[in-house]
């Protein structure tokens, strides 16, 4: 009988907050404009601040099981930086998400009429995890001899000038996990010293906060929150429509809404039921 | 019918598959499972040879490039091959020398870059002076550095916490809870956006250029579950209906 009582408030709690998110979308009810947080307009300053034909390294490091949260920020990213004529550098420390990574940028690109291999390039996975970001500051082309679509670098327009991590204007890693952004912070900045802003899932973002705290990020995107504050910004600064986060914005509130109110309305049956008062 | 709706068909029946868990563990259930566990280990099994044994070793030592054959790859290709010695016991000693040059090459690169990052950087970040113009900054730095001590305190254990230190160490305990409720409060709230994320998609799928996917796929399930559950009630399948 309590196992049914379980799994009934379990199947209930389900209900409660599958129709919190689901409600929104069936309906496409617009949420209100989020406020934009200090990390998030760092890294946004960060890639205003690269002029046109300047560099941006994304590395996509994540995999599909984290793409409703980071495939916004990546989106938002690429579409910044070609919006602004920038150069856009892609890879992925994922071999798990490298299909995924490819579309992203391809598709962002194609919206702005850039030309592969000249406006942009997606160099791939490369095994070996945090030692490629080793290697990359050491050899841009030695690290990745072809991009994904097996052009080689060598002599590749898009990358003039860049032979090392310290030749970019701005990296961003967009990260799930291990190796990502933490990864960049210590192989990558810390020997490199080149500008690193960060993108990152709800469950690593506290862990990243002491590194932004110490400067060694001079920006973080955290979570699908983030990515829709990002799409605000491009919507006030460039004119570009808000994608995918800030459609899921007013489900996140109502989920957070119902988790808050289910956690109180707990606490208090757990009161009520005496075991709360030592009864 | 073409491949990208032929292909959304297979994600939201595997999606709805994975959901259906919520009612009870189904058939549906099990074969999104088993169709997982089988296709991740495809998966590497093809990126194991086709990104590192065929173009990292292959290629270079036995086909040979441009330059010829790189001989020096049998030096790491035997390391490797000593891993396998795990598998026979009476040899599985040899696999020491492999993980001695893992672990040797690991801590080499690693420890002065985690050091520099995670200690000298962080103690740089925390000694700042408390006073930097204003009360919104001052209070700030005063809660980083009270937490800083107080955690740190706490996880000092070579002397006993009591009178003064333990009430710094208690102080430490409650920056340690905030710390794991933020913690989990991002995690719930990262999986309520997956759960946004494949509710958008299955959302997606129900339109009409999808041929009303998850909307057929839900309806055939849902019989289906009816079906199997009256079936299983009666003692027709290998388990036992569950509350």
């Amino acid at each position: 009988m309590a196992m049914s009582r379980q799994v009934l408030a379990r199947r209930e709690v389900w209900a409660i907050i599958g129709a919190g998110v689901l409600i929104p979308i069936v309906f496409s009810i617009p949420a209100t404009e989020v406020s934009i947080s200090k990390g998030v307009q760092a890294v946004y300053d960060k890639v205003e601040s690269i002029p046109p034909g300047g560099s941006l390294l994304l590395s996509f490091d994540f995999d599909p099981a984290s793409k409703p949260e980071l495939e916004p920020m990546g989106r938002a990213l690429a579409r910044h930086a070609f919006k602004r004529g920038v150069r856009v550098v892609a890879m992925g420390l994922w071999i798990t998400g490298t299909s995924m990574a490819e579309a992203i940028v391809r598709e962002s690109a194609s919206e702005f009429g850039k030309v592969p291999t000249r406006d942009y390039t997606f160099l791939g996975w490369k095994p070996g995890g945090y030692l490629v970001i080793v290697e990359m500051g050491q050899d841009l082309r030695k690290t990745f001899p072809a991009d994904f679509n097996r052009n080689p670098t060598v002599g590749m327009p898009v990358l003039d000038g860049l032979d090392s991590l310290r030749d970019f204007d701005y990296v961003v890693s967009i990260a799930a996990g291990d190796p990502g952004v933490e990864k960049w912070v210590i192989f990558g900045r810390q020997k490199h010293g080149f500008a690193l802003g960060g993108g990152c899932t709800g469950v690593i973002q506290p862990g990243l906060y002491p590194y932004l705290q110490t400067g060694q990020l001079d920006g973080l995107i955290p979570k699908i929150r983030g990515a829709a504050e990002y799409e605000l910004l491009l919507r006030r600064g460039h004119g570009i429509p808000e994608g995918l986060a800030s459609a899921g914005m007013l489900s996140m509130s109502f989920a957070q809404l119902a988790l808050v109110g289910l956690i109180v309305l707990g606490n208090v049956l757990h009161w009520r039921s005496g075991k709360g008062t030592g009864r | 019918m073409s491949a990208e709706v032929v292909w959304t068909w297979v994600a939201a029946g595997l999606t709805l598959s994975m959901f259906s868990f919520l009612y009870r563990d189904n058939p549906f259930f099990k074969l999104g499972e088993h169709l997982y566990v089988g296709v991740t280990v495809g998966y590497m099994l093809t990126v194991t040879w086709f990104e590192y044994l065929h173009p990292k070793l292959w290629l270079p030592l036995v086909v040979g490039t441009e330059t010829g054959h790189d001989w020096s790859l049998l030096v790491p290709a035997f390391f490797g091959l000593l891993v396998l010695t795990r598998f026979v016991p009476s040899l599985a000693w040899l696999s020491r020398w492999s993980f001695a040059l893992l672990v040797g090459f690991g801590a080499g690169v690693s420890i002065p870059r985690y050091i520099s990052s995670n200690i000298l950087s962080q103690v740089e970040g925390t000694v700042v002076p408390l006073w930097a113009g204003h009360w919104g900054a001052a209070v700030t730095t005063g809660v980083i550095l009270v937490g800083v001590i107080s955690t740190l305190v706490y996880f000092f254990f070579s002397v006993e916490h009591r009178g003064a230190i333990r009430v710094v160490s208690r102080v430490g305990v409650y920056f340690l809870m905030v710390s794991f409720g933020a913690s989990f409060g991002a995690t719930v709230m990262g999986r309520n956006a997956l759960l946004f994320g494949r509710f958008y998609d299955l959302v997606d799928f129900a339109g009409a250029r999808y041929y009303h996917a998850t909307l057929v796929l839900l309806a055939v399930m849902v019989v289906s579950l009816a079906v199997w559950a009256r079936w299983a009630g009666r003692g027709g399948g290998s388990e036992a209906p569950q509350a």
